[in-house]
């Protein structure tokens, strides 16, 4: 099929695929397929081309099978050149073709036929065109390729080693290599990892995707990256058939068959003698008949409208002719003109039979008029392709290289497309040909060839076969074997007589009429002429063969193909991206609040295809992990036998310490690492957090006595929980009014820090911050270590960890509206719950007095509003975003300030 | 020569048709009740005596056939340490068929089958085709399981019953087959000849373990052969 169709479809509009081409792109010992396409489209400097490739999901092609992978402008870079490969010089075979341009250079094998000859054609054609146009940065004529050069650069995957394309390779590694290597070595990485891909597209095939427990985020550029991949063709099916190719000698044996091949010119005549003379002559019948006419019908019907009334009485008497001791199928029939070929099959073969295909191609007059030219029928007999070719090649003695000529183009051009490839004439196990060759004696007197034939001297006569001669030159029918001609002349006769040619032309005698074959175990058993038939100028021929078929054993078939399958599973497994990690449980000890701890695993790529990561969300979650725990990187890539670091840090700040204070919460999460097109693996991380009165409750604090560190932690969840002491007697007496450790960081300002400059603007010292912190969660100090700046961040800090804050979410809006009359902020306070109210207290009395010595300490009232406004009145977190804007900061710092300013005591 | 060879791919009409179809199995039950040394013995057939825990979801593909159609069947297998359950659930809802797998020797992961059953209502989809499995049959001396009471479990969930030992080789490819089989056959990808279960809106026969000749061998105390419901049933 034309690929020029599906490509069209694809340009946009005023854009033409002038011609496109079937093609392989060569890269390093394996072959892709590809189809490669001239587009032009018109500007005002006239046409303007480009060189396209594009990938192939699956043959013949359609528009939405292929995926742009390379463009090339046709321009002073561009170069086409048809690659001098005497190895490659059988007829027949594909064309390599170098195509530069871009600083690129691909080298593309072009199946032998015109459709690549004329895919050549027009690339040259558009060289030419570009170069007899103005110079290219005077007029910008690309500019339209711009489009798909992008589509190109996202399309084109071939470099990652699962893109789909390199199952291709793979098939075609196979069939051009692999033959004599061992089964596996033959599939390289690439392959393999394309098999294994193909588990994937086998996926989302069933029902739509993978099983996906997850969906990808923070990141998500793995599936981003899946969906540009071009879907593999369904490869499975073609790479099966390639290794059954392989080890086809398992399943087969050769058994012989006896196939008769038989020509006759009947130079237009009326079938009106019985065939068996020459059909039926032996006493075993033939398997199979291939029974070959030319000139069948010379009329002008039959020339023109290929409509010959012949046909019929042709076919009914090659019928009646057949062996009488067989009974006989007819395979198929195809005719061109006054060539026509049939056969037959004996019928208990029949079943052995498949794929038959009949092709014409006809070479007279302009190349393709049918008066000369070939039919020929192709069919896979058991497990050997059979071709047969009946041509009529040009007339006339001195027009021997006109016949090798149309044997070259019938070679070229006749394409059989049931199967994937197309297959051309030496693509068959077996050929035989058969026809009116024409080819004629040369160097020689009418008298002497007629002497030598009296002499019976045929192998002297043979030395001026003008065929004999092309053969032993390899200028036609290379490969081709002949049994020996031991009978005389086939032309040219008087009709209905033996009698040589007595018109006025007097034509030379000639073996016009042949049989030629090729193909292992092929041997001719009998070549001769049929002198019984006179109706004719010429004489029928045939040849017998005995011919080794390859017929398929059952059982061991069987066999064979289920080691195919299993070995082919065992690749795909085996090709499955798999890594271990250094540690799939990770124990962190001793967390504590605001202080990170980290730990490092490494993942091995322990498979042997490349593999892409990355830690993904469990169902219904929409981060890949708990918010105290942060991975990284969280997905990456690896090659086979590489390791990658992943560093996992648990920090609890006060978003998370509430919880896991309260017992609500634990450091516990499972990672689920994916591995595209792979396996899932499960990370344990676990952390043994230590409680701190930083988010804490303050009820909970108000309810210890001691430091929290001493409190069993099912103590602490009780408190947290809301169920105050009805424990131990020594302290069921009373809770605290306010928690302790308020009260010891703010006592401690108090007592040194009142006159400090700065207070609560300058940051204290990180170290010293810990300690204090260590300090409150374990015991009761006396004093409070560090600097005063320090104690003071503390405070912040505690105030800020709060998980409720000291003004309770629920009046926070009331105090916003109410802040600018205070007797109302006084009201609100009122309603607060009585530990709340009581720090409340605390604090803005500690607020007015540090106040009382704003000469010391520089204290702006207004800036510790502010600081304390936004610490002790808080909007719930999930609102925090929505209010965070100034105004509302302003109206906080406002409802602080009224207590700063106004005397309070609740 | 090498192009000779090319074209001659083609097979004879009777070959069977590479069918590229691809179900989903899963294989659930505790920890320790041998899940991946199945799937290690259906596909690569061998066997290894250490348990090392699986932790996360591996899974392996092997082609199989059945009626004579060839079916490509993805083994999941999953963790099976109760930490990981919540996570290892929703793998279910992918699959096509289930494996249940207790151990003989385990009372333990006998009663547990309960809560797997439980798991795979709520989690696979509906139509998804249950078998039970009970493995380590070999091992007579530690056995607390007796195949009648696991038969009466397949019977109560109406599954499909097994006793399979990945150690020895039994009925191994047996479960893997007949579950493919039952599988398509009630998806009706491959409608079995004569085979429609429910007549008149009743059941009119036990599920036949109807696989082509060779595909199965079936268990070899043949009285004990018997599966429990009609799997084609099971779920109406
Ligand atoms: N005797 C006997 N032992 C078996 C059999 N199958 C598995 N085992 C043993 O049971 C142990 C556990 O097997 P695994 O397959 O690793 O168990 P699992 O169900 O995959 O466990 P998890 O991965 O933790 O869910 C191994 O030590 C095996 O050797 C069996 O058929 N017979
Ligand atoms: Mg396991």
């Amino acid at each position: 099929m034309d690929p020029s169709g599906p490509v069209q479809q694809l340009l946009s509009q005023g854009e033409k695929c002038v011609s496109a081409a079937d093609a392989y792109l060569v890269q390093g010992r394996a072959r892709v397929s590809r189809v490669a396409a001239l587009v032009e489209t018109e500007t005002a400097f006239g046409p303007n081309f480009g060189f396209f490739m594009f990938g192939t999901k699956r043959m013949p092609v359609q528009g939405s099978d292929l995926t742009l992978v390379t463009v090339i402008p046709v321009k002073e870079d561009f170069a086409v050149e048809v690659i001098d490969d005497p190895s490659q010089d059988l007829l027949g075979s594909d064309v390599p073709v170098k195509v530069c341009g871009s600083g690129q250079v691909l080298t593309l094998n072009l199946p032998f036929g015109s459709k690549s000859g004329n895919f050549l054609t027009a690339l040259r054609r558009a060289i030419s065109i570009y170069t007899s146009q103005p110079p290219a940065e005077v007029f910008q004529p690309f500019a339209w390729l711009e489009k798909y050069e992008l589509m190109t650069a996202t399309a084109d995957r071939s470099d990652w080693p699962w893109s789909g394309t390199g199952l291709d390779a793979m098939a075609a590694e196979i069939v051009t290599e692999g033959f004599e290597d061992n089964f596996a070595d033959s599939l390289s990485f690439d392959d393999a990892a394309s098999l294994a891909s193909q588990q994937d597209l086998g996926d989302s095939e069933a029902d739509g995707s993978g099983l996906e427990p997850v969906n990808v985020s923070r990141g998500g550029s793995a599936s981003t990256m899946g969906s540009m991949m071009a879907n593999p063709p369904s490869v499975r099916e073609p790479i099966v058939k390639m290794y059954m190719l392989k080890e086809e000698a398992k399943y087969t044996h050769l058994k012989t068959f006896r196939i008769f091949a038989g020509t006759w010119n009947v130079n237009g005549q009326p079938a009106t003698e019985s065939l068996k003379a020459w059909l039926a002559k032996d006493s075993t019948p033939p398997d199979l008949y291939a029974v070959g006419f030319q000139e069948l019908d010379l009329s002008k019907e039959a020339f023109v409208f290929n409509d010959s009334a012949r046909e019929e009485e042709w076919v009914k008497a090659v019928t009646h002719g057949l062996h009488p001791e067989a009974s006989y199928r007819r395979v198929r029939l195809i005719r061109l003109v006054g060539m026509m070929l049939l056969v037959f099959v004996r019928s208990e073969h029949n079943k052995f039979l498949s794929q038959i295909e009949a092709q014409t191609v006809g070479t007279g007059i302009m190349g393709k008029m049918g008066n000369k030219g070939g039919v020929a029928i192709r069919f896979d007999f058991h497990n050997t392709s059979f071709c047969i070719v009946n041509s009529h090649l040009a007339a006339h003695t001195e027009h021997y290289e006109r016949r090798n000529q149309d044997y070259s183009d019938i070679c070229a051009r006749m394409q059989f497309n049931l199967t994937q490839p197309p297959l051309t004439i030496h693509k068959h196990n077996v050929v035989l040909w058969v026809g009116d060759l024409n080819y004629r004696l040369s160097d020689i007197e009418i008298s002497e060839v007629k002497a030598l034939i009296e002499k019976e001297m045929f192998w002297a006569l043979m030395e001026h076969d003008q065929l004999k001669r092309q053969m032993n030159e390899r200028s036609v029918f290379k490969d081709f074997k002949e049994a020996s001609v031991n009978f005389i002349p086939t032309y040219k006769y008087d009709p209905g007589t033996d009698d040589w040619d007595t018109s006025e032309k007097c034509r030379v005698p000639a073996w016009c009429d042949r049989v030629l074959c090729k193909g292992d175990s092929v041997s001719a058993v009998e070549y001769r002429s049929h002198r019984e038939l006179k109706l004719s100028d010429h004489k029928p021929v045939s040849c017998l063969f005995d011919i080794g078929v390859k017929v398929i054993d059952e059982d061991n078939y069987k066999r064979v193909f289920e080691e195919v399958i299993r070995k082919l599973d065992k690749l795909e497994n085996e090709f499955l991206p798999s890594v271990s990690l250094s540690c799939v449980d990770l124990k962190f000890e001793r967390i504590k609040f605001l202080e990170p701890q980290k730990k490092t695993i490494s993942i091995t790529n322990t498979g042997q295809v490349p593999c892409q990561f990355e830690f993904i969300c469990k169902l219904d979650e929409k981060e890949y992990c708990k918010p105290w725990l942060n991975v990284q990187p969280s997905l990456g890539f690896i090659m086979p036998g590489d390791s990658y670091p992943i560093e996992l840090e648990i920090y609890v700040d006060k978003n998370t310490a509430g919880r896991l204070n309260s017992g609500e919460d634990s450091l516990e999460d499972i990672l689920v690492l994916h591995l595209d097109g792979g396996k899932d693996y499960f990370v344990t991380v676990q952390g043994d957090f230590i409680p701190s009165c930083f988010g804490s409750s303050i009820e909970a604090l108000c309810n210890m006595r001691g430091p929290i560190r001493e409190v069993p932690v099912a103590r602490l969840v009780d408190l947290e929980a809301g169920s105050p002491s009805e424990t131990s007697p020594e302290d069921s007496f009373s809770t605290l009014p306010i928690p302790k450790e308020i009260w010891l960081l703010v006592d401690h300002l108090y007592k040194h820090a009142l006159c400090q400059e700065d207070l609560f603007q300058q940051p204290g010292l990180h170290s010293e911050i810990e300690e204090i912190r260590d300090c409150l969660d374990t015991g009761m100090p006396d004093t409070i270590p560090g600097q005063p700046h320090s104690v003071a961040e503390c405070l912040l800090m505690f105030l800020d960890s709060l998980p409720e804050p000291v003004v309770p979410h629920q009046y926070y809006q009331s105090c916003l509206d109410s802040c600018t009359r205070f007797e109302l902020c006084e009201q609100l306070m009122s309603q607060v719950p009585e530990h709340h109210r009581n720090v409340f207290k605390y604090l803005t009395a500690f607020l007015r007095e540090l106040l009382k010595y704003q000469d010391d300490n520089k204290r702006d009232p207004k800036m510790l509003a502010m600081i304390f406004g936004g610490l002790l009145l808080k909007p719930k977190p999930d609102e925090a975003k929505r209010q965070n804007n100034q105004q509302t900061a302003r109206r906080r710092a406002t409802f602080i300030y009224q207590f700063q300013v106004n005397p309070y005591d609740g | 020569m090498n192009s000779n060879h090319r074209m001659v791919g083609r097979r004879r009409s009777s070959e069977a048709k590479q069918y590229d179809m691809l179900l989903r199995v899963l294989l659930i039950g505790d920890s320790g009740v041998g899940k991946t040394c199945i799937l290690y013995r259906f596909v690569e057939d061998d066997f290894t005596m250490s348990h090392i825990s699986t932790i996360g979801i591996d899974f392996k593909l092997k082609t199989v056939e059945v009626n004579g159609k060839r079916i490509r069947v993805q083994i999941w297998d999953t963790a099976g340490q109760e930490r990981y359950e919540t996570i290892t659930k929703q793998y279910y809802r992918r699959a096509q068929g289930v494996l249940l797998v207790y151990d003989v020797t385990s009372e333990k992961s006998f009663t547990n089958i309960s809560k797997w059953a439980n798991d795979v209502d709520e989690y696979a989809p509906e139509d998804v085709e249950r078998m039970l499995i009970a493995n380590k049959s070999d091992d007579r001396d530690w056995r607390v399981i007796s195949k009648q009471q696991g038969q009466k479990l397949a019977d109560l969930y109406r599954m499909s019953f097994f006793e399979t030992s990945a150690y020895r080789n039994v009925n191994i490819k047996e479960a893997f087959l007949a579950l493919t089989n039952n599988i398509i056959r009630r998806q009706g990808i491959i409608p079995a000849p004569d085979n429609s279960c429910v007549k008149d809106g009743k059941c009119i026969h036990d599920l036949d373990m109807d696989l082509t000749a060779g595909d199965v061998t079936p268990l070899t105390d043949t009285e004990e052969t018997k599966t429990g419901a009609c799997s084609a049933c099971s779920v109406v």
